[in-house]
């Protein structure tokens, strides 16, 4: 076989050199590294199911009235709506009054208000609450294997993946929510499970052949990420909650950038750690 | 029979989750979770009331509702709680309903509506004051009559406390005046002490203190010089010092506080509303505690009296001030008959415009001096609405989601595996997951999961008896799982966020078995391998994964505000279903399949 498969290791590290300079630039840009919602930042949001609407005459004669204001469209099987936010705690009941005198029918409306002093305590138990998670992650991992290099592997390929994943986000103007944070530890388990498969195949299986081993695996490991995506993926096209919306989109694309990285990152790394240690060798 | 063991105890506690979620008589109709005062409804439907007919036409749930309530007339009918009410509608009816809880699941505000709202304590609190601020709001809540509130404390990692209420309907106005008002009572007697050459004696009960005006409105008592609205004490009296003319000094007396207040009188002899001159007065009498009364004796003693014109009562010369929170609510003034006397039963009055507005403010009076003041004032920090309409939607198209991501798992299976017999029942066991920890979350179930213990029990010994592998999980689950089904949850949006991620985990775990113990026949290797062996392995990776997930979510537990919390519970219940209940079963299925 004349390809190496440690060349595809290009491919994840070219992932995370990008992934870090959409986040990097997005921090030079506007002075933070993520785009935190409301609810972890302050403000106030008004989700109105309105059906189809031109936003830009709504947003026009709102940030006349109650200054800079963003609206956001949001679709689903019952009925598509508009999401508004404002920056600070604003009149809700004003703006729903505003809505209605432009005809929308903001019968079913939500509201939600955030101190800013509350969404800052939101936002730094959302990175305690990540750290730890993956702090104790960790340790399982470590303890189940009891060996450096492929536990490290896996921490690696669960950290590449939240990476990844957040860069996107900011791409794909997701913000980072609570709902969201829920995602991303959804992320790391779905992510150590098909490393731990993959692991644990490796080096706790007899008989021969790495390359062997790494592609019966891969049949398990892409088997499992297909159901998720496609299970994922009707929750994504079905649902008309914003919330449901949003975990199910930051899931997809961890689960496809965890594929990259169980597959060309993990694996590689297990396959050399294997061969130096003639591990799998009869 | 006995060789199925597993899938009898999977069956039992499936079967035990679908009757701790359905057991119950059917329910119809919309329940009434928020009355707005002055609406044409108010003082005629009330709180937790169930309405099945408007006009004569059913109401069975809330898109009945929203119809009946597009074209209402002038005057409507309404069937609440089996009775018939008339109600003539001025602009709005005024209420708010949702849905009636149709199972026995308690759906969150997310999912059915209502309002979530953080209090912030102005000051650092600590966990006892704030543990003393639920107790009192929820002692308030419940002499106001609010139904379906619910009062958390909350800790942020910044280490401050917060105070979480969800009601499934709150007006803004309850909020202001009944839950963030601090409630400190204080009730002051205006003291007046007459000069004659700018000099005379303040008269407390026996106790005698000379004071002389000293000019510049400055008085001189026992010695000290006090100015114009210094406060000073004298006998244990607080006293503040309000006006010097040149022929009387007026000072008011705080007589009693809070604390003195030992009872909150709202039996209709001494308590009520009546018009008057065009305004209704309410009143209501409360019960002070000796000290309090005794320094109201002292205060008013040599207080002299008037006749009033208008009514020929007699009157002291002073008034008797109430104050909530600094502001006055109550100016009244004192009988002749009860100068110098200890007077336990003092009545507070305050009239309004209307009789709603009257018996609002009574009732608001009423529960915050029953409850005592909050040992903090709080402001609003966040306030969360969310309509009915948005939550039903919600459940409807979740259960939809769910069917669609269920038939897609079901044919990508099929698809790899050719077996409908291993597909099947990787979507039946997720599908049983789902029921399980509703199940769990469910209400008033502890009697039907009483019987599921019992029952996984003797299954467990049984197959023990019979030798059997019964494995220390086994014991685990068949009693671990039913006793955590004793407690309740409410499911709200984390919570059904922590099911799929639950869910998900669960059918990867199903294939990594059936992966394991299927696909290696093919391969020359795996055929050293015996089933036992086989399923061992597949354990391992599924016990590690799930250790992975549980350790993950643990910190999570103790920290965060609702969501982050609801969804760690959640995932790890999920997760225990799992690995103790569902995934031992489907590996019993798998291997009967290898066999055949």
């Amino acid at each position: 076989m004349a390809f190496n498969y440690k060349l595809l290791i290009i491919i994840p590290i070219a992932l995370q050199i990008f992934a870090v300079s959409v986040i990097m630039n997005h921090y030079l840009v506007s002075g933070e590294f993520f785009e935190r919602a409301i609810d972890l930042k302050g403000g106030t949001a008004i989700t109105v199911t309105s059906g189809p609407v031109d936003i830009n005459s709504i947003k026009s004669s709102l940030s006349a009235k109650f200054g800079t204001v963003n609206i956001r469209e949001f679709r689903g099987i019952s009925g598509t709506g508009i999401i508004v936010e404002f920056d600070t705690e604003t009149d809700s009941d004003g703006v729903i009054q505003e809505l209605k005198s432009l005809g929308i029918d903001t019968r079913g409306s939500s509201i939600e208000s955030v101190n800013p002093a509350l969404g800052e305590a939101f936002w730094i138990q959302g990175q305690i609450g990540i750290i730890l998670a993956f702090i104790m992650m960790g340790v399982i991992v470590f303890i189940l294997f009891r060996t450096f290099v492929p536990s490290l592997a896996v921490i690696l390929s669960a950290t590449s993946d939240i990476l990844v994943t957040l860069s996107m986000m900011l791409i794909f103007n997701i913000e980072v929510s609570l709902a969201a944070i829920a995602a991303l530890l959804m992320l790391i388990g779905y992510s150590v499970d098909t490393d731990i498969m993959l692991t644990s195949r490796l080096l706790k299986t007899r008989g021969s052949g790495i390359p062997k081993k790494i592609k019966s695996a891969f049949k398990t490991g892409i088997t499992m990420t297909l159901t998720s995506v496609v299970a994922i993926t009707a929750i994504l096209l079905s649902s008309i909650s914003p919330v449901l919306a949003q975990i199910a989109s930051i899931l997809l694309m961890g689960l496809l950038a965890d594929l990259v990285f169980t597959w060309c990152q993990n694996s590689v790394i297990l396959r050399w750690y294997c061969e130096r240690r003639h591990i799998g060798d009869e | 029979m006995i060789k199925y063991w597993r899938i009898l105890i999977l069956a039992v506690t499936v079967f035990g989750a679908i009757l701790a979620i359905g057991y119950g008589p059917p329910r119809d109709g919309v329940e009434i979770v928020y009355v707005s005062s002055g609406s044409s409804a108010a003082g005629i439907l009330s709180q937790g009331m169930i309405i099945n007919s408007v006009n004569a036409q059913a109401v069975k749930n809330i898109k009945d509702w929203d119809a009946v309530m597009q074209d209402i007339g002038n005057n409507i009918t309404v069937v609440a709680n089996g009775e018939e009410y008339e109600i003539e509608i001025n602009e709005t009816l005024g209420i708010d309903v949702i849905e009636v809880q149709r199972l026995n699941l308690d759906f969150g505000l997310d999912l059915r509506g209502g309002t979530r709202i953080t209090l912030t304590p102005t000051e650092n609190a600590t966990k006892d004051m704030i543990d003393e601020v639920v107790a009192t709001l929820r002692t308030r809540a419940n002499i106001y009559g609010l139904q379906e509130i619910r009062f958390f404390s909350v800790r942020g990692v910044d280490g401050r406390y917060y105070v979480q209420i969800e009601a499934a309907g709150v007006g803004r106005d309850i909020v202001d005046n009944l839950l963030t008002k601090q409630g400190m009572f204080e009730a002051k007697v205006l003291k007046p002490v007459n000069l004659i050459n700018g000099s005379g004696t303040l008269e407390l009960g026996k106790n005698i203190h000379d004071i002389e005006s000293v000019g510049n409105k400055t008085i001189e008592l026992d010695g000290e010089l006090i100015k114009i609205n210094d406060t000073f004490t004298v006998d244990d009296t607080e006293f503040q010092l309000m006006n010097v003319t040149s022929g009387q000094v007026v000072m008011l007396a705080t007589v009693y506080d809070g604390s003195d207040i030992e009872m909150v009188k709202t039996d209709p002899q001494s308590s009520g509303i009546f018009p008057r001159g065009g305004v209704f007065q309410f009143y209501f009498v409360v019960l002070v505690s000796e000290e309090g009364a005794q320094r109201f004796a002292d205060v008013t003693t040599g207080i002299p009296s008037f006749v009033d014109l208008n009514s020929g009562e007699r009157y002291l010369d002073s008034r008797i001030l109430l104050y909530l929170d600094g502001q006055t609510v109550s100016d009244l003034q004192i009988g002749a008959n009860l100068g110098g006397v200890v007077y336990t039963t003092p009545q507070i009055q305050g009239a309004r415009s209307t009789m709603e507005e009257a018996i609002q403010e009574k009732l608001e009076l009423q529960s915050i001096l029953r409850s005592g003041a909050l040992p903090t004032t709080l402001e609003t920090s966040s306030i969360q609405v969310i309509s009915p309409t948005l939550g039903s939607d919600f459940i409807q198209s979740a259960f939809l989601a769910g069917l669609a991501a269920a038939a897609m798992v079901v044919i990508i299976s099929f698809v790899k595996y050719r077996r409908i017999k291993v597909a099947l029942p990787l979507v039946i066991m997720g599908l049983s997951e789902v029921i399980i920890i509703l199940g769990i979350a469910a209400t008033n179930d502890t009697a039907i999961w009483g019987i599921v213990l019992f029952i996984n029990f003797m299954i467990v010994v049984t197959a023990w008896w019979k030798k059997a592998e019964v494995d220390i999980f086994a014991w685990i689950g068949a009693f671990l799982i039913p006793l955590v089904g004793m407690a309740s949850w409410t499911i709200d949006l984390p919570v059904i966020a922590g099911m799929l991620a639950a869910i998900g985990m669960g059918i990867d775990h199903q294939i990594i078995i059936a992966d394991e113990t299927l696909s290696g026949d093919s391969d020359e290797e795996k055929k050293s391998y015996t089933m036992k062996e086989k399923v061992r392995r597949a354990f391992f990776i599924i016990f590690g994964a799930s250790a992975t997930t549980i350790a993950a979510m643990i910190p999570l537990m103790s920290i965060g505000i609702g969501l982050i919390r609801g969804f760690a519970i959640t995932t790890i219940i999920g997760v225990l279903v799992g690995i103790l209940i569902t995934r031992p079963a489907y590996a019993r299925i798998v291997e009967l399949t290898a066999k055949e």
